[in-house]
């Protein structure tokens, strides 16, 4: 009985598992190796490739100032980003938790600009950032200071698609605010017993219990960001002066625009061990502040 | 005491009123500047609301932003996909959750480990590989992934969600004559219903999202979808801000209606993605 049950189970789970094992092998796993065998050619989807050794990085590393101003915009655009995009959903999550009025409703709101194609918000904010008739340079006048050139400026870019993008993160909202509802309402009553105050409930009770909150939310929009490509197409095309030009663009760039498929595998190589060492570095230092109930 | 109580909860209301309102701004100021003319919109200081409301100003953008036509195209990406995405995933999610076999340990290591792998990545390869079958041009390639597991993420979330349901009513129906496939139908399906939900509407928007696959693969602009219709038509006429701005609530509405359909989903999908991963 348990046999041919066990015999059913292995040829069910194996037959089960063949499209999702099909896409790891062609979608993931030769995928990589090609990546980093098409990285060692020249080729441009024309003449057969050729062989050129690791050409192609000594080129990135030495010739093409793009790659080391691609590394600079994404590190700049994520982590402004994502600490600005936690800072925020934190903030909104914790007042949202108060008993404010129609509560759900405003939930709602924070959370749309979510669902809204990245393309769509950037063309709305490029359309608010615009330099003459734009509606935040006419906030900047009313507040007595002159207009300015948001997406122009090379100072400036970067944190203006940064506010773009933590004005959509409504996702990271909805996870504070589950996880501050996890919370054991005898814990927070501990505090006030012992006479703290709201400052003690968020510094000793809040903030450890919602830590691998935090860290899964830190993790996954790190991910996300360093991935930007939208608005660098779409809004800035990298410009001013490289500022905004993220690897994931620069990869596009270089494969479809320009046919260098030897060169952007290249990039793409370096970016996968890029995301890779960032994700373990995260991985490490996040033992020194997570707080795990039971230990 | 009372005093400063009732002052702090006013003070917390009109911090959430101000801040929702900036929230909503960029919406509101799409609207307003898709129902004006090109001359009201570009007086400057600007106008909150215009002076009279130009609703003729979406039929004449679909002259040259074929909205049905990438209404159409990208139900067609994006319908098959998502059947994919479901089926294939669910399935994947049986066998780790339910079933045990040799190398089941080493697979469900692999599938997640792909999980931290950024798609983009693999991008040129994947693309060489349809050129290589002479499929590199047209829907074939942003569907076709769908069916091969759905992603590693759904498969995740799926699995998670099997393994709360008692392991006793399956061997319940085994015993009682019934197949794998009737028991992952008939029986746990209905039972994870809420978890497929937001996997679909998630993988829903996903793909009406999606800009760089499109890019990639589509080279027609007949077969254009919705998002890379948009970046076309921004890239195109630049300065013409009334018929861009309209152009782009058209492309946002259907994903705001569905959100506003299924929002009881969408909350539970992310907080469950969120808090027991």
């Amino acid at each position: 009985m348990t046999t041919r049950f066990s015999r059913g189970n292995t040829r069910t789970a194996y037959l089960f598992l063949v499209p999702a094992l099909v896409g790891l092998v062609f979608m993931t796993i030769l995928p990589l190796l090609g990546v980093a065998g098409i990285s060692l050619t020249n080729w441009s989807g024309l003449e057969p490739p050729q062989w050129i050794g690791f050409d192609n990085f000594v080129q990135l590393f030495s010739e093409d100032n793009y790659f080391f101003h691609s590394v600079a915009a994404t590190l700049y655009f994520a982590f402004g980003s994502v600490i600005s995009g936690i800072l925020y959903s934190f903030l909104v999550a914790l007042l949202l938790n108060q008993k404010v009025f129609l509560r759900g409703m405003w939930r709602s709101i924070f959370f749309l600009p979510y669902i809204v194609p990245i393309i769509g918000s950037s063309i709305v904010w490029s359309w608010m950032y615009e330099a003459n008739f734009g509606v935040f340079n006419w906030f900047m006048n009313l507040m007595g200071f002159d207009k300015v050139k948001w997406l122009q400026d090379e100072a400036l870019a970067n944190p203006s698609l940064i506010l773009m993008t933590v004005w959509g993160c409504g996702n990271l909202i909805v996870i504070f605010m589950a996880g501050l509802q996890n919370i054991p309402r005898t814990y927070l009553e501990a505090v006030e017993m012992d006479g703290g105050n709201a400052w003690h409930k968020f510094r000793h009770v809040t903030l450890p219990i919602l830590s691998p909150v935090i860290f899964f939310n830190f993790l996954t929009s790190v991910v996300v960001n360093l991935q930007t490509f939208v608005p660098a197409y779409a809004i800035t095309r990298g410009g001013p002066s490289d500022s905004t030009l993220s690897m994931v663009f620069l990869m596009y760039r270089e494969g479809f625009m320009r046919n260098n498929f030897g060169h952007s595998s290249a990039l793409s190589l370096l970016f996968f061990f890029f995301v890779a060492a960032l994700t373990a570095l995260i991985f490490a230092t996040s033992r020194r502040f997570m707080f795990y109930e039971g230990e | 005491m009372r005093l400063k109580q009732f002052s702090i909860r006013t003070l917390l209301n009109l911090v959430t009123v101000v801040a929702g309102l900036a929230c909503l701004f960029p919406f509101l100021w799409m609207i307003r500047s898709s129902l004006m003319s090109n001359i009201e919109i570009n007086t400057y200081p600007p106008h909150l609301w215009p002076e009279t409301l130009r609703w003729d100003n979406y039929p004449s953008v679909m002259n040259t932003f074929p909205f049905v036509q990438y209404l159409i195209n990208t139900l067609v990406i994006t319908l098959p996909s998502l059947v994919g995405v479901l089926l294939t995933s669910t399935l994947a999610a049986y066998s780790l959750a339910r079933l045990d076999f040799p190398g089941k340990r080493l697979l469900f290591v692999l599938v997640i480990g792909s999980m931290l792998i950024p798609t983009a990545v693999t991008i040129i390869p994947i693309f060489l590989g349809w050129t290589a079958l002479g499929l590199s041009s047209g829907y074939i390639p942003l569907i076709v992934p769908a069916f091969l597991g759905g992603g590693a993420f759904n498969i995740f979330l799926c699995r998670q969600f099997l393994m709360t349901i008692p392991r006793d009513l399956d061997e319940a129906a085994l015993i009682d004559g019934a197949s794998h496939r009737q028991i992952l139908f008939d029986i746990l399906l209905p039972l994870v219903a809420p978890v497929l939900i937001s996997i679909g509407l998630f993988t829903f928007i996903l793909y009406w999202n999606d800009l760089l696959g499109p890019l990639i693969y589509i080279n027609n602009t007949e077969q254009n979808t919705i998002s890379q219709g948009l970046a076309n038509f921004k890239s195109g006429f630049g300065t013409d801000w009334k018929a861009i701005m309209a152009a782009s609530v058209m492309a946002i509405v259907p994903p705001v209606t569905l959100y506003f359909i299924g929002q009881k989903y969408f909350v539970e999908g992310i907080v469950l993605s969120g808090l027991k991963s």
